[in-house]
């Protein structure tokens, strides 16, 4: 079977950063790698659950923080895995400053800038995993 | 010196499930009780701190009521806070709410419709009805 | 952490004062090392103003006033301007914290400080500042404000 990349986004909703990382991981899984990228709920591996721990032992993994507390990194290695890349979308928004989301979870015109920014760098990395892999 | 008052408030903690659109509904049916119906009266708790945090999440948990929402029947936010704080005082889980008044799940993970809202109002208006119940008791 | 900070919890938050620091109305602190002081941000302020992501500080031989400004704090909710508690000159820079100002919010009170100032007149402004148990009344009450502004 083909091995996917898993991108793991933090669950994060105290702030905009987290929907961030969410949506920009929706972007990459439906509209720019579907078929190589997957991903699962960071609130399955707290439980243990099987298939969630099953497939980040099988597979790379990318977790996309919202902020330096780092959850969704932190929860993955909890399980024992390490992470391949780890990404915050705080360091994304430092880059472009005049980009100020709206909301917690309405993000706005300019919160889905930094979406779209956040997808193509999240693209790249994952670029980088398989040119590894081959 | 600690001193520590003690609030009316109730944590509310969402599974915030990437994979399900329940999940997304969590997330948006929570921060509606957080931001517009109970804003004073609630707090949210950001589940995977329980592990990744230092123990202010825990620890509120184990002084405060909480309610759990799960988009599913995993049940992925009631068991990790029952296992690292304390049993919740209710625990919703989204897709047996919908089921029980007749609702579809929304069909996007990405993007809730106008039609997703009415499922939206209605977890909710659920959540908060909760969140009066346990203050009212005390 | 025990003796060392006098702290409250607000919700699931724990809003700590440094003892033995010395407070500035404007949320900053300062506390003596050797000739210099020490300046950083309270942990009400970093709380409030959410995850920093850019910091201006000033420069090394800079001259500064007490309650004058020390340059801005960008997060993604606000910017602002950080105030000096002392007159001096700015004598070191925690210049690592402008790449990386991470620590502001996760130790505002130790490798969250910004400058050290040889001040021209400690004992002086010292008067001026508060001491931990009288600054601490006053942070709950702004903690309280900003819990009903919600």
């Amino acid at each position: 079977m083909k091995k996917k990349i898993v991108v793991i986004p933090c669950s994060g909703i105290g702030k905009s950063f987290g929907e961030m990382g969410r949506q920009a991981v929706y972007e990459v899984i439906e509209d720019l790698r579907p078929g190589d990228v997957t991903t699962t709920c960071l609130a399955r591996l707290m439980i243990d659950d099987p298939e969630a721990k099953a497939l980040i032992e099988d597979n790379r993994v990318i977790t996309v923080d919202g902020c330096a507390k780092d959850c969704a990194r932190k929860n993955v290695e909890f399980t024992g895995k390490s992470v391949d890349r780890a990404l915050r979308v705080i360091e994304v928004f430092k880059e472009n400053r005049d980009l100020k989301p709206l909301g917690i979870l309405n993000l706005g015109e300019d919160g889905f800038k930094l979406v779209h920014i956040l997808a193509q760098k999240l693209n790249e990395e994952i670029a980088g995993l398989m040119r590894k892999e081959s | 010196m600690l001193q520590e008052f003690k609030q009316e408030k109730v944590g509310i903690i969402p599974c915030n499930g990437e994979d399900l659109c329940e999940g997304t509904l969590t997330r948006f049916a929570c921060r509606k009780v957080l931001d517009t119906l109970r804003p004073h009266e609630t707090v949210t708790i950001c589940l995977p701190l329980f592990i990744a945090g230092d123990a202010g999440e825990r620890n509120f948990a184990k002084t405060f009521p909480t309610i759990t929402v799960d988009g599913c029947a995993k049940r992925c936010s009631q068991v990790t806070t029952e296992k690292l704080s304390g049993k919740p005082r209710y625990a919703v889980v989204v897709s047996e709410l919908l089921k029980e008044r007749g609702m579809e799940a929304p069909s996007s993970k990405r993007t809730l419709t106008r039609k997703d809202q009415a499922a939206i109002d209605l977890v909710a208006e659920d959540i908060a009805g909760k969140v009066d119940e346990i203050l009212r008791k005390g | 952490m025990g003796e060392d900070f006098m702290e409250v919890t607000y919700d699931k938050f724990i809003f700590r004062v440094k003892i033995g620091y010395f407070y500035h109305p404007e949320e900053c602190w300062a506390i003596q090392e050797g000739d210099l002081v020490k300046v950083g941000v309270t942990d009400f302020l970093q709380r409030v103003v959410g995850d920093p992501v850019f910091l201006k500080l000033p420069e090394t031989g800079d001259e500064i006033t007490r309650d004058g400004y020390a340059g801005t704090l960008e997060t993604i909710k606000t910017t602002i301007d950080l105030f000096c508690p002392v007159n001096g000159r700015i004598a070191e820079v925690h210049s690592e914290l402008m790449d990386n100002p991470q620590p502001i919010n996760s130790d505002p009170y130790g490798e969250g400080w910004l400058f050290k100032v040889a001040p021209s007149d400690w004992e002086g402004d010292k008067i001026n500042l508060m001491d931990a148990q009288t600054y601490f009344p006053k942070m709950e009450a702004k903690i309280k404000e900003e819990m009903a502004k919600k």
